[in-house]
């Protein structure tokens, strides 16, 4: 059932500090006659790392992505822990889900995680500017410049004083992205951030998205199905397997690096 | 907490201003309900009120009659007097002796005018000048008009007799004190000192009355018994007890209770109907707007997660819906408000000339106005609440992607 995983690129330095580690974290999902299971052996990300989950729709790159971002609780987990800064102690998140700290797990997400979502997400009553801040708002962060210097990056500074919807689609999708780095979150998870864009701005958004994060030294969790671009961007691409069982009546995929 | 509290607030208005055609459409809506219920109460409120006030207001309510004659002495009547509940009594003398014909410089007729014994206090001549002596009265409006009088002018009167046989006609020259309004005694009539009342009954009886110098028996009436009297309770709701007191008494008296219970059991049906009314309009007004806010959750779904996925917890998420709600609730009222104002002035202006001064047709208390408020805040947000509840249980993972 199960097949060999490789850790291609891996560096396995004992010194880096490692965002996540997960081991035997299961997510089963059963629906009429047909169960899928999302299976992670072990999994590491190191702070910095630029992660590429590449794959067809349905192969569970959108479970292990709302495990990653503490929203979907898994199945069973052997441990999963998340260390939110550099020299911080590493939170046990197997226990706030079996504890059911929801509130906490949002407190974190808050503070630590940026989300850029497929289609922009914005919130259609609030400005660009207030939506890139939005983040920074409710940690009570004080202006220090970044979002100017984000939309400045971005290519929307003239566009701050707008509502989103006079914003082309790549437009929205650049204001996504400062929002999702506009308080300095640990990490950025991005579920096919360019899927809603034509090739070429595609490429484009990604470079920016990339370059951005590099120079915050913000972590990054990206999920696509295209992968032509990716591969040029240097980040680490996420081994996994999916199998599926001869009469349909379930589909699993392990994924491990 | 606190500060997220303010960044709800602050979203939640934000998004209800964006989509301002909507919220007007729904605080119309509100406003389109709320504007008639409290021009509804209004009228009720202002019309029952002055019903009841001129009820109040009017002496004649007060009044308890004895139906008939007796024999009521004066220690009987001081005895009464000293009751709490009486404002104002005082015997009458035999009504077919208290009348008295009146005549004037200026006017041809003589008239023939009811006497009506007063004094200090009495309710029906309220901030009038009340006859200190025999020689003084009050006259009717209408006895007044038909005499052409005005306060202070001298007329004279006369009573007539059959003595041994004869008819003998006394005058007694009188002042105007005063004019009566005239509600007080719709006939001619006059009110007057008791001891006039008295000597005109003495005199028909054939009796001397040496105070007037006119003639007749010398015998004494030491022992007068008056078959009637005025009674004044203080207030309305002092008539029950003292007819029911005279009932006991043996004495069968007549009272307005009756219209007293009309008004009041009239006020009792019209809230009943009020709020009614007033119930099924808000409930209907909840559920729209409830299934507006419902549908909102639908439709807001993603944006909705997103505040989820930045952070924002269970409990806060259910505010959104809620606040809006009551946001609509605290403008539809004020529009109500507006509505009311301006149609209740419309109102009093157009029955000004059939209202007496103070009366107003359409009336609310600023009390009133707190209480639609509170009604309509309430009702509001338990429309808000199911929503809410929707709203909490969209996970964070739904604002990832497209659903």
């Amino acid at each position: 059932m199960t097949t060999t995983v490789t850790h291609p690129g891996a560096n396995q330095s004992g010194e880096r500090v490692l965002i996540y580690h997960l081991r035997d974290v299961v997510k089963t999902r059963e629906a009429e006659g047909s169960a899928f299971r999302l299976r992670v052996p072990s999994l590491q990300i190191a702070l910095g790392e630029k992660i590429a989950l590449i794959g067809e729709s349905g192969c569970g790159k959108s479970t292990l992505l709302d495990m990653l971002s503490m929203t979907l609780k898994p199945s069973d987990i052997g441990s999963f822990r998340f260390r939110p800064e550099p020299g911080a102690e590493p939170v046990d998140i197997s226990n706030l889900w079996q504890k059911k700290q929801l509130n906490q797990l949002g407190d974190l997400r808050r503070l630590r995680i940026g989300y850029v979502m497929q289609t922009g997400g914005l919130l259609p009553y609030l400005t660009v500017r207030e939506n890139i801040n939005l983040s920074r708002r409710l940690l009570d962060m004080q202006d220090d410049g970044l979002v100017d210097e984000l939309a400045n990056d971005l290519g929307i500074r003239r566009h701050l004083n707008k509502l989103p919807h006079l914003l082309s689609v790549g437009e929205r999708q650049r204001v996504a992205i400062g929002r999702a780095l506009a308080h300095r979150p640990a990490i950025v998870i991005a579920d096919e951030p360019t899927a809603s864009l034509d090739p070429i701005a595609a490429e484009r958004i990604m470079s920016l998205f990339i370059e951005l994060v590099d120079e915050l030294h913000i972590t990054v969790i990206l999920a696509s199905h295209a992968w032509r671009h990716i591969n040029r961007l240097g980040l680490r691409h996420l081994e996994h397997h999916t199998h599926r069982e001869a009469d349909g009546s379930m589909t699993e995929t392990v994924v491990s690096g | 907490m606190h500060h997220r509290f303010k960044d709800i607030i602050w979203l939640a208005s934000r998004d209800y201003r964006n989509e301002w055609q909507m919220s007007t459409f729904f605080i119309i809506a509100l406003a389109a309900v709320l504007g008639p219920m409290m021009i509804l109460y209004g009228l009720k409120f202002g019309i029952v009120g002055s019903m009841l006030n001129s009820l109040i207001e009017d002496p004649r309510n007060r009044e308890v009659r004895p139906i008939g004659s007796g024999r009521y002495d004066s220690a009987w009547i001081e005895q009464l007097q000293a009751r709490d509940e009486i404002d104002f009594i005082i015997p009458r003398t035999r009504a077919i002796a208290a009348t008295i014909d009146l005549k004037s410089e200026k006017a041809r007729n003589i008239i023939s005018v009811e006497m009506i014994p007063t004094g200090q206090g009495d309710p029906l001549l309220q901030s009038k000048s009340i006859p200190q002596s025999l020689q003084q009265l009050v006259l009717s409006e209408k006895a007044a008009q038909k005499l052409n009088v005005k306060p202070g002018d001298e007329i004279s009167g006369s009573i007539s007799r059959r003595y041994k046989g004869r008819s003998e006609r006394v005058h007694i020259s009188l002042r105007v004190t005063d004019i009566a309004k005239l509600a007080s005694f719709t006939r001619d009539g006059a009110f007057t000192h008791l001891h006039l009342l008295e000597a005109a009954e003495d005199f028909r009886d054939g009796r001397a009355v040496p105070a007037l110098g006119w003639n007749g028996t010398n015998q004494t009436n030491d022992k007068r018994t008056y078959p009637s009297f005025r009674l004044y309770t203080r207030s309305i709701y002092d008539v029950a007890p003292i007819s029911d007191a005279m009932n006991k008494l043996g004495i069968e008296v007549n009272t307005r209770a009756a219209d007293i219970d009309i008004v009041r059991s009239m006020d009792k049906n019209l809230s009943l109907v009020f709020w009614l009314i007033a119930l099924i309009g808000l409930i209907g007004f909840s559920f729209s707007l409830g299934a507006s806010l419902w549908a909102n959750v639908d439709r807001k779904r993603k944006e909705l997660s997103v505040l989820r996925l930045v952070g924002f917890r269970t409990g806060e998420i259910v505010w959104f819906p809620v606040l809006q709600s009551a946001f609509t609730a605290t403008f539809g009222w004020l529009t109500a408000s507006l509505i009311y104002l301006g149609v209740s002035f419309t109102i009093n202006g157009l029955f000004v000339t059939q209202t007496e001064g103070s009366e107003t047709i359409c009336q609310l208390l600023p009390s009133h106005f707190i209480i639609a408020l509170i009604l309509t805040l309430g009702s509001s947000v338990i429309a808000a609440s199911l929503a809410g509840y929707r709203a909490a249980r969209i996970e964070p993972s739904e604002g990832l992607r497209e659903i």
